[in-house]
Order: C-alpha cells, then structure tokens, then sequence
C-alpha cells in the first residue's frame, strides 16, 4: 500500500493570476511543487528555474504562506524568441497554513532554482502516545 | 453587474485564452521529435545573428548530471532528477507534482548551427546553450550596384 494521502492534483502549467498593487493583472506560472509531512514538520519544495535569491520573496501573512518569484535569464544581445514553452518569468502560489504550524520558525533555502521551505509544527501540535492504563 | 465579465479586462482575458488554446492545438506544425507537451525540462529556443540559444528549465540538478551531446544536428539534453525526499515510514505525502526520473530531449538544429561552437552553462537551475552559427550564414549586408 503506498502511504501518499491526497495527493493534490495540477495541471501542467496552470495559470494563476496574481492581483498587484497597481490593480494590472499579470499573469503567472504556479510552480510546480512536492509536500511531505513528517513527525515534526512540514517540507515543501518548490521549482523555480531562473530565481536568484533576490528575487524570490516568501512571506507569511493572515495564515497565508505566499510563494512569489521572478526569473531572470540574460539574454545576448539581438536575441529573438522562436519557441517558448515557459511564457511568463513570474512564480505564484500560495498555501494556506493551519494554527498548528509555527509559522515563525519557517526556514528557507534557495538552490539550483528549487525552494525548499521547513514549516515546523508547533510543540503541542507533535504527535504524542497516549499511554492506556489498563484498570 | 458592470463587472460582471471580468471588469474592463475582457479582452485581456480572451487573448490569453487564444493563447493558451493555440499554444495546446500548435498553431504550427510542430517537429516531429518535440514529444508530448509539457516534458521535462520545458525549452524556449531563440537565436540572435551569430547564435542559437537553448534555454533548458531544469531545476536541482547537478551541471555534472546533464549529459548534452550534438549529434547530425540533433541536440539531445538528457540525465536524471532525483526525487526531492526517498520514501520512508511515517512520511506523508500531499503533493508530487516536480518531475522525476530520467529525462531525454532532443532539439533539431537549424542547418546553419555549427556543432563545434557550442557553449553550456548552468545556473540557478536553468541551463543555457548556446551553439554558434557558421560564417557563411551569418547575416550581411549587400551592397547595391
């Protein structure tokens, strides 16, 4: 039996829109992502090919975890796009996270394009044994 | 019910649509090596006057995993991503969406590539190829008589 509970489904390049600041509408790729979950956390990994630490930003707000990122590939000069499979340099997405995570101890790393994120549980939220007495 | 369609934004909206559409149906014929949409790792290809340039997307790799040979014009990319976490007990999984596995493209050239210039480079998980054209196909300027 496999132990993979609900596994989320997406589709292949799902298009998501992110509502900015300046009310224009841009469009965005969700990245495509893996989540595990064990006793003491959760891992989530993310792929974003292109994004240099400067410009991924991560933050936690009303619950909410927000992935956004933006790539950047150089280009040489008089470069010409013929074909494209990836359209739009910006990464959304965001997940929402449950009160038994600390949201204050997330942990981040950024390398070779992939985001992996650590969202511990809290103390209290760990699984615990309960011990049967038998009376 | 003024923004009822999607606020002044409709056409925006249809155009992207049109995109996505024809992007899935290929508005032009494609190669028939390019597989099926959505293969790892995604390409954009473009050129400029002395180059042509491969962007592969292929995040978490090592450089010294990818394997890219040029062959009769055919450029092929292949080499393996690991997946991010080996099954263990008491692990629980939400979401496997990243590829992983092995993984082979192949990209037909243009005649004019030539096959011993060709740059790789690796960098924040997208590699860059850059095959330089031959002389004789490099763009001049021709003088009126």
């Amino acid at each position: 039996m496999n132990n993979q509970t609900q596994l989320a489904e997406r589709d292949q390049d799902t298009l998501a829109r992110r509502e900015s600041e300046q009310a224009s509408r841009r469009m965005t790729i969700a990245p495509a992502v893996d989540v595990f979950e064990d006793s003491q956390c959760v891992t989530l990994w993310a792929d974003l090919p292109g994004v240099s630490k400067d410009k991924l930003e991560v933050k936690v707000h009303d619950s909410n975890l927000y992935i956004e990122a933006e790539a950047v590939i150089p280009t040489p000069q008089g470069f010409r796009l013929q074909h494209a499979e990836v359209r739009e340099p910006r990464f959304a997405r965001t997940f929402a996270l449950s009160a038994d995570f600390d949201t204050s101890k997330i942990d981040a790393n950024l390398q070779d394009g992939v985001l992996k994120l650590t969202i511990p549980r809290r103390e209290e939220a760990r699984p615990r044994r309960i011990e049967v007495n038998a009376g | 019910m003024g923004d009822f369609y999607f606020g002044s934004d409709l056409f925006s909206e249809f155009d992207r649509l049109q995109r996505q559409v024809s992007s899935l149906l290929g508005g032009f014929p494609s190669s028939i090596r390019s597989g099926t949409f959505g293969a790892f790792p995604a390409v954009n290809i473009g050129s400029t006057d002395d180059s042509v340039e491969i962007v592969a997307f292929a995040p978490g790799m090592n450089a010294a995993e990818l394997d890219i040979s040029i062959d009769k014009g055919l450029l092929t990319i292949s080499g393996e991503r690991k997946p991010a976490q080996t099954e263990q007990e008491e692990l629980r999984s939400y979401a496997q969406e990243r590829f992983a596995g092995t993984f082979r493209r192949v990209i037909e050239l243009p005649e004019t590539a030539d096959p011993n210039k060709v740059q790789a480079r690796y960098s924040n998980g997208c590699l860059t190829i850059s095959v330089g054209k031959r002389e004789a196909s490099k763009p001049r300027a021709i003088t009126i008589q």
